[in-house]
């Protein structure tokens, strides 16, 4: 092995015509330059659709201006911030939002998970369940919307349906009391079947010989989901629960079309808030600052997840 | 008469419990399909009768509420005369460009970050994840402020720019491409291939349902776009089918007709397409959950 040299540096007599080095270095710098080309779309995609709209929104968050006023934007500072925080509009917004996501988030995942189980059990005709369910996913969020708002009107079928068996006519979407179940009951009706097909992707990825193993220790159904699913179940679960969280914070169409925000504040969540501020109150400035609150909300929210995950994981 | 027992009793309880098991499962499984069916069967039915006998039948709960005793296309006719078929156009096109463009962008991304060996891959995974968990929505509306800056509103780039850039898209097919041996690229390399004959020759071929399930996920992400949409366009012409629906339920609160045959026909074409693709879906965000 003394004809090979792998060091061209070392004490080689005669340097091999093509010394490995040169083609080491040849080799890296074309991975690093096919690697520039490959990602480059992408990445110009970041920085236009990611970084510059945050760049803008601390640019905005931090200047004042007044509607209509052709002077150009003052900087503030954080006076955005101050007139936010003490704000009781905006806090009212944060709590219900934050009781919002605490309830849909769990309540989605859980029927997710329990439409996953149930459509993996190798039951007759389980494609065209499937389907069903995930149907409503495909269909746009303002079509299900403007039906939904339609089905839930005094003299809609859902009232004629409670009607029917003896309770009277709900205000469902005019309610204080009720709209956060009805927004609660159409974002899942949307939701649940897309994130069933993540969960069920990943029930398909669990190895058959575990619960044949479990089966043999005399495990019954619930031991065996218990545990075997739910930890194989782990990572496929935290990607959706994170996906779900991030998209039930942004939600938007329902409330633009159905609620308004109403009544009484009760669906204004921070999203519809800052879309209204922005545009129905013309404040971008306050706007952008309650958006930069939004988004550290939920890149804390999305880190806990993870940690708890995580840590649940290794233990 | 002397029947023989199973071989084995425990054996055979438990088969016999698993049939009853299944049967109630597999009604279980279809009440609930219903359940979610049933608000799609009230839209169709209400897209072919008159929005009178819509609340005339949904009043009292009778089976005319899902099956109209007067069939009649007018609620189609009407959202045709007003120009429905435009916006449907438009979200076509946005959709079809998108998912072609963006099953290109994504896979090249994704080939770079799972198959090429280069200093800061993880670094520039890490970053294209992180910055892909801020969903879109929530930075819009300063895009919109930079894009109406830019003078790109009201046309058709400024609609398709955003669905261009999924995050995952290019996780998706990333975890695809790490499951080729790595072997095979390799000999090529060997052979005298450069990457982009790589890229094209062996992993896009071998990936085609992944890149299917990313062409789902792209489409159904500018299929379902509303917010966006309304803050680049102004016009009525340029508007994608679900901002003209909610601008028919907002001005027309009396003849929900002519909303409910919008939705139908915008629901039937995704819904056609994932009775064809769905398995595909299935299979590319399969991985999205596992390993990393």
């Amino acid at each position: 092995m003394t004809l090979t040299t792998h060091h061209p540096e070392s004490t080689g007599a005669k340097p091999p015509p093509l010394p490995k080095g040169t083609l080491q270095r040849r080799r890296f710098v074309g991975n690093l330059s096919a690697a520039a080309i490959f990602l480059t779309p992408a990445l110009a995609l970041i920085v236009v659709l990611r970084l510059i709209p945050v760049v803008q929104a601390v640019n905005d968050a931090t200047h004042t201006s007044l509607p209509g006023s052709t002077l150009p934007p003052r900087y503030v500072g954080l006076d955005n911030f101050t007139a936010l925080f003490s704000s009781h509009a905006f806090w009212s917004s944060v709590q219900q939002t934050l009781v919002f996501n605490v309830i849909v988030n769990p309540l989605q995942i859980a029927l997710a998970l329990a439409l996953a189980v149930l459509l993996t059990q190798n039951l007759p005709a389980t494609g065209i369940w499937r389907t069903l369910v995930f149907l409503p996913a495909a269909v746009p969020m303002t079509g299900s919307a403007v039906v939904w708002g339609i089905a839930l009107r005094p003299d809609g079928p859902v009232n004629a349906a409670l009607t029917s068996v003896g309770i009277h006519q709900q205000p469902f979407l005019t309610g204080q009391g009720q709209v956060l179940g009805s927004i609660i009951l159409i974002a899942s009706w949307i939701g649940v079947g897309y994130w069933m097909i993540f969960l069920i992707a990943g029930l398909n990825d669990i190895p058959a010989v575990y619960y044949e193993a479990a089966a043999i220790d005399g495990a019954g159904p619930l031991r065996r989901f218990w545990s075997v699913t739910l930890p194989l179940l782990r990572r496929p679960l935290l990607f959706v629960l994170v996906a779900d969280t991030v998209s039930n914070f942004v939600l938007f169409a329902p409330m633009q079309i159905l609620t308004d925000g109403g009544p009484q504040g009760k669906s204004n969540f921070l999203m519809y808030d800052i879309f209204h501020n922005s545009f129905e109150l013309s404040d971008p400035h306050t706007a952008a600052a309650e958006l930069l609150v939004l988004l550290v909300l939920m890149i804390v929210i999305v880190a806990v997840q993870f940690r708890l995950l995580r840590s649940a994981e290794e233990s | 008469m002397n029947r023989t027992p199973p071989p084995n009793p425990g054996a055979y309880v438990a088969q016999k419990r698993s049939r009853t098991g299944r049967v109630v499962l597999t009604a279980a499984a279809l009440v609930v399909a219903l359940a979610f069916l049933l608000p799609v069967l009230w839209l169709i039915a209400s897209t072919f009768r008159s929005s009178t006998e819509t609340f005339a039948n949904s009043s009292s709960m009778n089976w005319h509420m899902l099956w109209p005793a007067h069939w009649t296309l007018e609620n189609l006719h009407s959202a045709i005369d007003n120009g429905f078929l435009r916006n449907l156009a438009n979200s076509v096109v946005v959709a079809a460009v998108t998912v072609l463009l963006g099953i290109v962008i994504s896979a090249m991304a994704a080939f770079a970050l799972a198959v090429v060996d280069f200093p800061g891959r993880k670094i520039v995974f890490g970053m294209v994840v992180l910055s892909f968990l801020v969903p879109f929505e929530a930075i819009a509306i300063p895009l919109a402020h930079t894009f109406s800056d830019w003078g790109l509103t009201n046309n058709m780039p400024a609609l398709i720019l955003p669905g261009l850039g999924n995050g995952l898209a290019i996780f998706t097919l990333r975890q695809f491409f790490l499951g080729i041996p790595s072997e095979l690229a390799e000999a090529a390399r060997v052979d005298g291939a450069g990457w982009p004959r790589i890229f094209l020759r062996i992993y896009l071929p071998l990936t085609r349902p992944a890149l299917i399930g990313t062409g789902l996920i792209l489409f159904l992400f500018q299929w379902q776009a509303y917010l966006w949409p309304i803050l680049v366009t102004t016009s009525d012409g340029n508007d994608v089918a679900p901002v003209a629906i909610a601008k028919t339920f907002a001005a027309f609160s009396t003849d929900y007709g002519r909303v409910f045959a919008e939705t139908a026909v915008l629901a039937v074409i995704p819904a056609a397409i994932l009775l064809g693709l769905q398995r595909y879906f299935v299979a590319s965000v399969a991985t999205t959950g596992s390993k990393n």
